[in-house]
Order: C-alpha cells, then structure tokens, then sequence
C-alpha cells in the first residue's frame, strides 16, 4: 500500500534520487575552493582522512545519510499521516498485530532505501567522474543490510516520540542534523573529542557509514577488521530495536489509555 | 434611488490603518511562535550543528598548518556570510507560502481573506518575526564560528547592511510568487521547496566561492540575480579580497541587486494576486 502511494508522487521519488548528489556536491566544491583546485585538495583530504577519492568518501557519506533520515522518518511520518487523514485509530481497532503493521512498515522503508541508495550512489558517480564499482561491494551491502536493522530500532523510537508530543517536526529536523554530524557525513568521527566520538560510536548509523566507507575506499575500519566491526553492527541489531519495540509499545499503551491516538 | 457608498477611511488614514493591521498580525505571528518554545531552541541549536558540520567538513579540506596561519579565516567568511544570507533568503523564499499551506490546513485562510485587512500586509507579516529572530541566530552564529575558523574579516558594514536589505526585498518577491505556485499545486510545492532550497545553495554558491563551480554551472548562477547578491554581500564585508567580487565589477552588482529588490516584490505579489484570484473563481481558495 505505501509502495502505491509513493508511485503516486514521482517528485517525490525523484527527489529521493537526486538529493544525495546536492548533498554531497556542496562539500566537495567547497574542499575544492579551499584546496585551491582538486588536485591539492585530494593532496590534504587524504592526509586528514586516509584516501585521495574524497568524492567518493563524502558521495557514500550523503548517500547513507539520506538512508538513515529516510528510515527514521519512515515509522514517524507514517504515523502522522494516518493520524491526519485520520484513519490511525480505526486501524488500531483492527484485528491485525502490530508486529505485523510495523513489519511490513519497515519491509517498504528498507526496500525504497535501498533502490534509492544504489540510484542515487550511481547518479552522484556518474555527475562527479567516479567509478561506482570499486572496493569491496559485497562487503559495503552487507554492512548496508545489517545497518537498517538496528536503524529500525531507532525508527520506533522516533515513532514513539511522534505518537507522544505529536507536531515533533522541529524536534526530528534537529535529530537529523545531529545524526549527520554524529554518524560523520562529510568527515572521519576520529576529529571530534574524545567525549563526543564515544557518543558518536554508540549511535549504529555511524558504525554503518563508516563499514561502508571502509569497504568501498580503504579508509580502515575502527577495529581494524571488518569482522569486528560487523560484529558490532550485530550487537546493535539486537539491542536498539528491542529498545526500540518496547519503548513505542509502552508510549502507544499510554496514548491509548489518554485517548490520544486519534489526535493530532 | 441609487445612494452612492463612501469609503470609511480618507487617503491619509489607509496607510495608518494598513501600518495597524501589519503591525497586528506581526503580534499574532509573534504570539504563535512564543507558544512553541521548543521550535525556538530547536532553530537555534540546529544553527550550531549545521555549522559545525561544515567547518568540520572544511577542515578536511586545509592544508595541515591552515589555521595557524589564518587561512582558514578567508575560506570561513566566505562560508559563513553566505550561510547568513542563505538563512535570510530562505526565510523569505518559503515562509509566506508555508504559512499559506498552514492556514488552509487550519481552514482560516478562506475566511482571512473575506475580512477587509490587507492582503499584502498579511503576507508580508508573516516573514517579519522569523526575519528578527534569523537576525539573532545569524550574529550568534557570527560569533559561534569565529572558535573554530579565528577572527573573520568585517568590513563595509553599512553597505552590506543596505545590500542585505534589497536582497530581502528581492527575496520577498520570489517568497510571494512561491505562495501563487503554492495556491496552484498544494502538496507538491514542498517537494519543489525541498529542491529549490538545495539548488539555491550550490548555484547561488552560498558556501563556496563561484569559481568553484564548473564553467556550465557558472553560467546559470550569473543568470540568477541572487548569486550577485551574495557574491555582493560576502565581498563586501570581506572588503574585497583578491578575487573578490567574482561575478561582475561591485558597482554592476549593486545595480543588480537594487533591481532585484525593486522588481521582484512587484512582479511577485502581481504574480500572488493573478493566482488567489484564480483560486477564487475556480473555488480552491480552501482546499488542500
């Protein structure tokens, strides 16, 4: 049903698609003018960074984090709109479960994310002259797939945070931009203080982002191997979403009993 | 036996009373913002993270030793005055017709508009708060960047200051015939929003310098009088380093951004009317 709506809306779709590329070409044109032509800025991107293919580096970068918004925004924005159109309580009467309803939520968010990721990352290749098939592809969708696992944890937790203080756009917008900063969307989390990096490696999106870059550009993985990163990512696989599921079941019993689900 | 109706107010009294329902609707826009507290907060702190983002992202880009030597200053003005103007264009390019989606979702634009206030006024009233407070964000921001980028260069105040205000002006004008397109397509102007907003950025070049783009893409933002704007503003408080303005002579470009800031509201709110009045006639006025 959501797949039919999204059909409806081909602005939409094609905004999905081509944003990653704006996204990502602000950065490089401004590590081009302050590089002082792209040669010289590849010269110091790869001494801060580890790689000379900073096109790549921040494409893979605004590629995931537009996978990652998309995905938080899914479980939330699916809420609001039933509760708008106003048929969120009449499906909270049916006689469906809602590990079922949430299932087939995330099934739709996963499958546009990942049509879109792989679009979008060779729409962004082709505009800035980079080969969109080198690295360890496997190894990069592998940490994609995992990734979206414990992303869904955190999609409930927004979802939990839409169904309590409802109109929670300026709070999700805000979260977003704290996401790209934490999950690294244009740099290496090794810059930030220690304080900040340790926040940073407890937020799964970022051992996702750079699973992805290291796969693809060689820039290193945080443990060194991949295996212990991917282990990592699995770790959060089974903490964040049943984080996640209680969280959003324990604030939709609340709602309920306050008769607020068909509010908004 | 016909009896002709006198207007109510003399020539000298319909400007008064238009000042009086702008200044009235300000204060109604200002009440609704106050009772959102945590948009405020969350405007602000979504400010610093943006910029954070992007210093961070610059600094990848330094040679090792930049900062020490104040290089990094040059390339951070030029980030930063266009962020500035970015946040006040992007207030006006979108509020009005925002704010237009908002009172039809709340099903008062239709009756707004059956009342005898201005129209131009109620348009313009609704930028007005959100223009003071991006005023605010913007010298924090200032303030905020100088940690991490040193002491960014400051000059010509006066003659940005007058720049910044024709920009607006212009900007206004495209914020209202953005609230004729949003009359006319509804749902889909956010998406065409979302779109303008980061195309804007990259050929208006608002967080790097125009010679940054490539030659085909230089062509279309010398076509777009908002990128003389900006090259306009950030050279002037930079007092025109080497190399800047890029576009054109600073003279042209003030002339150009006069024009804007003169023509555009013009055009714009010529344009407001044609669709509101359509949108009257065809019955759409309500919908959403």
């Amino acid at each position: 049903m959501r797949l039919r709506i999204l059909s409806r809306y081909p602005g939409f779709r094609l905004l999905d698609i081509i944003m990653p590329t704006f996204i990502a070409a602000m950065p490089i044109l401004l590590g081009q003018a302050i590089g002082g032509g792209a040669v010289r800025a590849a010269q110091n991107f790869q001494a801060n960074t580890g790689t000379t293919n900073y096109v790549a580096y921040l494409l893979i970068g605004s590629n995931v984090f537009m996978m990652v918004s998309g995905t938080m925004w899914n479980v939330g924005y699916w809420l609001r709109r039933e509760a708008e159109t106003g048929t969120l309580e009449a499906l909270y009467l049916a006689p469906t479960g809602r590990g079922a309803i949430l299932a087939g939520i995330a099934l739709y968010g996963n499958l546009r994310m990942m049509v879109n990721f792989i679009l979008a990352f060779t729409l962004g290749a082709l505009v800035f002259g980079v080969n969109p098939l080198q690295g360890d592809i496997l190894l990069a969708l592998v940490f994609l797939f995992i990734g979206l696992i414990p992303l869904f944890g955190i999609a409930l937790l927004y979802g939990a945070i839409i169904l309590r203080i409802k109109e929670a756009n300026a709070l999700i917008r805000l979260a977003q931009w704290a996401a790209s900063l934490l999950m690294g969307l244009f740099f290496p989390i090794a810059i930030f203080p220690g304080w900040l990096r340790f926040i940073a490696l407890a937020f799964p999106p970022t051992w996702m982002n750079n699973g992805v870059r290291a796969s693809l550009l060689g820039v290193g993985f945080f443990f060194e191997q991949w295996y212990f990163d991917l282990a990592m990512l699995g770790a959060f696989c089974v903490i964040v979403p049943l984080l996640g599921y209680r969280l959003f079941i324990r604030t939709e019993r609340s709602v309920q009993r306050d008769a607020g689900v068909g509010e908004f | 036996m016909s009896q002709k109706i006198q207007p109510q107010t003399s020539n000298l009294q319909l400007p008064i009373s238009n000042l009086q329902i702008y200044l009235a609707m300000v204060r109604k826009q200002l009440i609704v913002m106050t009772r959102y507290p945590i948009d405020f907060l969350t405007s602000f702190v979504q400010i610093f993270l943006i910029i954070l983002l992007f210093s961070f992202a610059a600094i990848m880009f330094e040679s090792p030793g930049a900062s020490a030597s104040g290089e990094s200053s040059g390339s951070g003005a030029v980030m930063m005055y266009g962020f500035v103007l970015f946040m006040f264009a992007s207030d006006t390019l979108w509020s009005i017709g925002y704010n237009i989606r908002e009172e039809q979702y709340q099903g008062t634009l239709e009756s707004l508009y059956l009342t005898p206030a201005s129209k131009f006024a109620s348009l313009v009233s609704r930028v007005t708060t959100i223009v003071i407070w991006t005023g605010l964000l913007s010298i924090a921001a200032i303030i905020f960047v100088q940690f991490f980028l040193g002491r960014l260069p400051f000059h010509n105040v006066g003659l940005a200051a007058v720049i910044l205000v024709f920009t607006l002006a212009g900007t206004f004008g495209i914020g209202f015939a953005f609230a004729a397109y949003t009359l006319l397509v509804k749902e889909s102007a956010q998406a065409t929003a979302n779109f303008l907003e980061f195309a804007i950025m990259i050929l208006c070049g608002m967080f790097f310098p125009f010679r940054a783009l490539p030659e085909i893409v230089q062509m279309i933002s010398r076509a777009i009088p908002l990128s003389y704007a900006v090259d306009a503003f950030r050279s002037t408080l930079m007092g025109y380093p080497r190399g800047f303005p890029e576009l054109a002579p600073i003279e042209t470009e003030i002339a150009i951004v006069i024009a804007f800031g003169i023509l555009s509201p013009i055009i714009g709110y010529w344009l407001y009317q044609r669709a509101e009045r359509r949108a009257r006639i065809v019955g759409s006025l309500a919908e959403f």
